[in-house]
């Protein structure tokens, strides 16, 4: 059996010298971004740098104070909201959840995993079945005391027949769960995947007690309790006074949605509200120049990109012409310009710095007009004007075109950029025009975001490649625990992705939410706002 | 005045059930069905059909409605087909919200813009008349947002002074200072139904003054305040009424752009949500909330005007 308690990068694996450093450079106000420029010119990638500052940056912090209110806006909220863990859709279901509820395992900032509910947590050498032994004396908001009947029945519902869980995709590969002993249970899988706690550490798989079937409120093992639960008006928490860990330091925390971004933005700005999700990238100077206001970005592997149906017989299936749309991407203006520096750049293919299996040798492709020039008279297109379809689906989404057909009329290239309502986009167009634009959110793990949408059978693989080698590498990749191989691996996995699948990649972007200074402990995983809706647990007031 | 008022009724409820036939027709045009879109990806040609037995969306149209329009009756509104959640529970964390800013505006903006357009009334052509007469068309013209984002900005964000969003609950709160949690929604319609009230109520109280009976108290020597209150102000009152009856009903259904801008979610707001979310039970049970409110609204208003003019009492 070997144990994976946790592959997160941290403080303590560095070497001494170096930690005096950043120690140093912390003590001297550096920020984050600074201390990351250092370890990544030492050699670091941007995933460890990050949560070794974070290793730092909380241990020299203050301690958390007690007491407080703290108001957290999200953005669209509404009759659907839910108390129910797998029934989870949006940013302020997660960050609720999180508020009320606990998980087996917590992730980290570079997306490794710690235990959480679970105290320890073994798999044997394949990675076919995972043991989770339970922490002991955790109560629950109602005083029952967790175990693993508590567990057993969370997970069946995710993984039962016509489970109607939104995140059963994620454990299908979970062909039972065992219970071993009260504070014992065991997953047994029909194929090998070395990231299920990872997976077990998302929003939709917070621990519920046994039999519950009533989610008019929250009853959970997390720091605050459910005062109030309004869907769509407010959800209010009070603290748990028997919570097992540390956290949950504020008197009141409350969350709820303001959907249209000027109304939030002046919410934050008049102090109403303490943080808001999602920051208008035009918004972004006037909060950085506000005083008292922080911009709370998170570097994320959330992406926007303009995908062909290489399949068809047209130009879309053309080589020569993706190949020219990539090397007409001018991805740096699209960073500065739209994203206004909340972003990187993209790679054309989705795994970037924000996953722990990132391949950072890969070079960067660039924007290059004679190449594409070439690729261009080699399809044989001409002065044939290509349309593509795009919709404002996210920042950038329209613009990754319009920047691209202006580099492409510099070199006689003709693109005709069909600009189209986001109403039902995704129904009508995506997966259905020839050539079209989409947005992606970040997955927890580079196998569960190419699972989704780049093996060969899946249902939302926009361009249609379907590449044996690679399908059976994503597959085989998940059995794989030696840190080496699995780095090889991936690296493969992205290559292919680059060379061959098609899609333009221009710009991942950044979560990026605003909050006030007296927010203290916040979070950076790159999964969702508020730093991954794993700050609940966290935050506290430093004017409390 | 008895006959007249049931007659009233009378129309009202012929309106009410037309109103319901349109609402339950629009939403049966509409492509896929409740079963559908409560099933969504999951939807087999199987499960369809039970979920269809089951919500009896496979018996006649007919005998759906009456079924739909007798349990709206007895106040089953029914599930959201989004969350699953009772309608009326949803409708009930909203109302709150919607019913305070639309009594607390009428409270405040009702009597000061009925007495600004009756003094227009009373010196028309003066200073103070054509100054009013500028504003409150300006106010017409100026949509909602835009009156709420300089409000904003003057008050919130220019002077530190209230919230630019509507903070926390309501629960426990007294007149005032629901006033104050309310302040700047309140405002803004305030705003919007001040200037049509300022322009109606000028108009209707003008259009008497030309009338004989006023130059013959004019001739008599009636001073001017006692000619418009005790004589004009009682013939008028049918018309004003019938604005501020609209005024109101609108405070209650039409402020969407309010209450997104302020973020509280109210009736209006939930019925957007409704036909975003293709929620047919939702749509239908606020569709005919909103159709009940005019229609009682306007009865109110009738009824007032029969008591305040003889001669509608007795027509000829």
């Amino acid at each position: 059996m070997s144990e994976f308690k946790n592959n997160d990068p941290r403080l303590a694996n560095l070497p001494y010298a170096e930690r005096q450093i950043v120690d140093e450079m912390h003590r001297r106000g550096a920020s984050r971004r600074d201390v990351i420029g250092y370890m990544m010119a030492a050699g670091a990638t941007f995933a460890a740098s990050g949560a070794i500052f974070d290793g730092v940056a909380h241990a020299a912090a203050h301690m958390p104070k007690r007491g407080g209110k703290l108001i957290m806006a999200g953005d669209q909220h509404g009759p659907n909201d839910t108390l129910d863990p797998q029934l989870f859709t949006s940013a302020v279901d997660y960050f609720r959840g999180r508020m009320f509820y606990g998980s087996l395992t917590r992730l980290t900032d570079s997306l490794g995993y710690e235990p959480e509910l679970a105290e320890e947590i073994l798999s044997n050498d394949t990675a076919t079945e995972w043991t989770f032994k339970l922490r002991r004396g955790i109560e629950f908001h109602n005083g029952k005391t967790f175990n693993a009947d508590d567990v057993m029945y969370t997970m069946n519902r995710h993984s039962m027949e016509g489970s109607i869980s939104n995140a059963s995709s994620l454990v299908s590969m979970v062909d039972r769960w065992e219970k071993v002993n009260d504070y014992e249970v065991r997953a047994i899988l029909s194929s090998p995947n070395a990231d299920l706690p990872i997976a077990l550490g998302t929003f939709h798989f917070k621990i519920i007690a046994d039999g519950t079937t009533d989610f008019s409120t929250a009853n959970g093992t997390g720091p605050y309790r459910a005062a109030e639960f309004k869907p769509g008006v407010r959800a209010v928490g009070r603290p748990f006074e028997n919570f097992w860990s540390e956290g949950g330091y504020l008197d009141e925390l409350e969350h709820y949605g303001i959907g249209d971004p000027v109304s939030r933005l002046n919410a934050f700005m008049a102090g109403d509200v303490d943080a808001m999700v999602n920051l208008p990238p035009k918004a972004i100077p006037q909060v950085e120049a506000a005083a008292g206001r922080d911009v709370w970005s998170l570097k994320s592997g959330a992406y926007v990109n303009i995908a062909p149906h290489i399949k068809l017989a047209g130009p879309s299936g053309n080589e020569h012409v993706w190949k020219a749309m990539q090397h007409l991407q001018d991805r740096e203006r699209l960073v500065k310009g739209v994203l206004k520096g909340q972003g990187s750049l993209g790679n054309d293919q989705p795994i970037n710095a924000a996953y722990f299996d990132h391949f950072a040798d890969l070079p960067q492709r660039e924007l290059d007009p004679d190449k594409a020039k070439w690729h261009w008279n080699q399809s044989g297109l001409g002065s044939t004007s290509l349309e593509i379809v795009a919709a404002e689906v996210a920042p950038g989404a329209v613009e990754q075109c319009t920047f691209m057909a202006r580099e492409a009329r510099k070199v006689g290239i003709n693109f005709d950029v069909k600009k189209v309502t986001t109403d039902g986009y995704w129904g009508a167009v995506w997966l259905k025009a020839p050539i079209c634009v989409a947005s992606w959110n970040m997955r927890p793990t580079a196998n569960i975001m190419m699972t989704l949408a780049f093996a060969g059978s899946a249902a939302w693989n926009e361009t249609r490649w379907n590449n044996e080698h690679f399908n059976q590498t994503l597959v085989d990749v998940r059995g794989v625990t030696d840190p080496t191989k699995r780095a090889q691996m991936y690296a493969d996995l992205q290559t292919m992705i680059h060379e061959e699948n098609g899609m333009s990649l221009p710009a991942h972007r950044n979560y990026v939410d605003a909050v006030g200074s007296h927010v203290k402990g916040l979070t950076h995983v790159p999964l969702n706002n508020f730093g991954g809706a794993e700050s609940p647990v966290t935050l506290w007031r430093d004017d409390a | 005045m008895w006959s007249l008022i049931l007659k009233r009724i009378g129309v009202g409820l012929v309106t009410v059930v037309a109103v319901s036939f349109i609402i339950f027709a629009g939403t049966k045009i509409l492509p896929g069905d409740a079963a559908q879109i409560q099933l969504g990806q999951n939807a087999t040609v199987e499960n369809l059909a039970a979920m269809r037995a089951e919500m009896g969306l496979d018996k006649p149209y007919l005998i759906q409605y009456f079924t739909w329009a007798g349990n709206f009756i007895t106040g089953d509104l029914g599930s959201s087909l989004a969350s699953d959640v009772p309608l009326t529970q949803l409708i009930a964390d909203r109302y709150q919200n919607t019913v305070m800013v639309a009594v607390l505006t009428a409270l405040i903006g009702v009597p000061i813009s009925l007495l600004m357009g009756i003094l227009a009334a009373m010196f028309p052509g003066s200073a103070y008349d054509r100054v009013l007469t500028f504003v409150s068309v300006s106010l017409v013209a100026s949509p909602e947002f835009l009156t709420a984002t300089l409000l904003v900005l003057l008050f919130v964000l220019g002077m530190g002074i209230g919230t630019a969003v509507v903070v926390g609950s309501t629960e426990g709160k007294g007149f005032f200072s629901l006033i104050s949690h309310f302040a700047l929604p309140i405002t803004t319609l305030s705003f919007v139904i001040a200037s049509q009230l300022i322009r109606m109520s000028r108009a209707a109280v003008l259009n008497v003054m030309s009338s004989p009976y006023i130059e013959m108290a004019i001739l008599k020597g009636v001073p001017r305040h006692r000619i418009i209150f005790r004589h004009a102000l009682l013939n008028s009152i049918g018309p004003i009424v019938n604005v501020v009856a609209l005024n109101l009903a609108y405070l209650v259904t039409g402020v969407i752009v309010v209450e997104v801008y302020f973020g509280y979610p109210g009736l209006a707001t939930l019925i957007v949500q409704g036909v975003q979310s293709r929620d047919f039970v939702m749509v239908q049970g606020l569709g005919m909330i909103f159709c009940l409110t005019y229609v009682i609204l306007m009865l109110i208003a009738d009824v007032a005007a029969y008591a305040s003019n003889p001669r509608l009492r007795h027509p000829k």
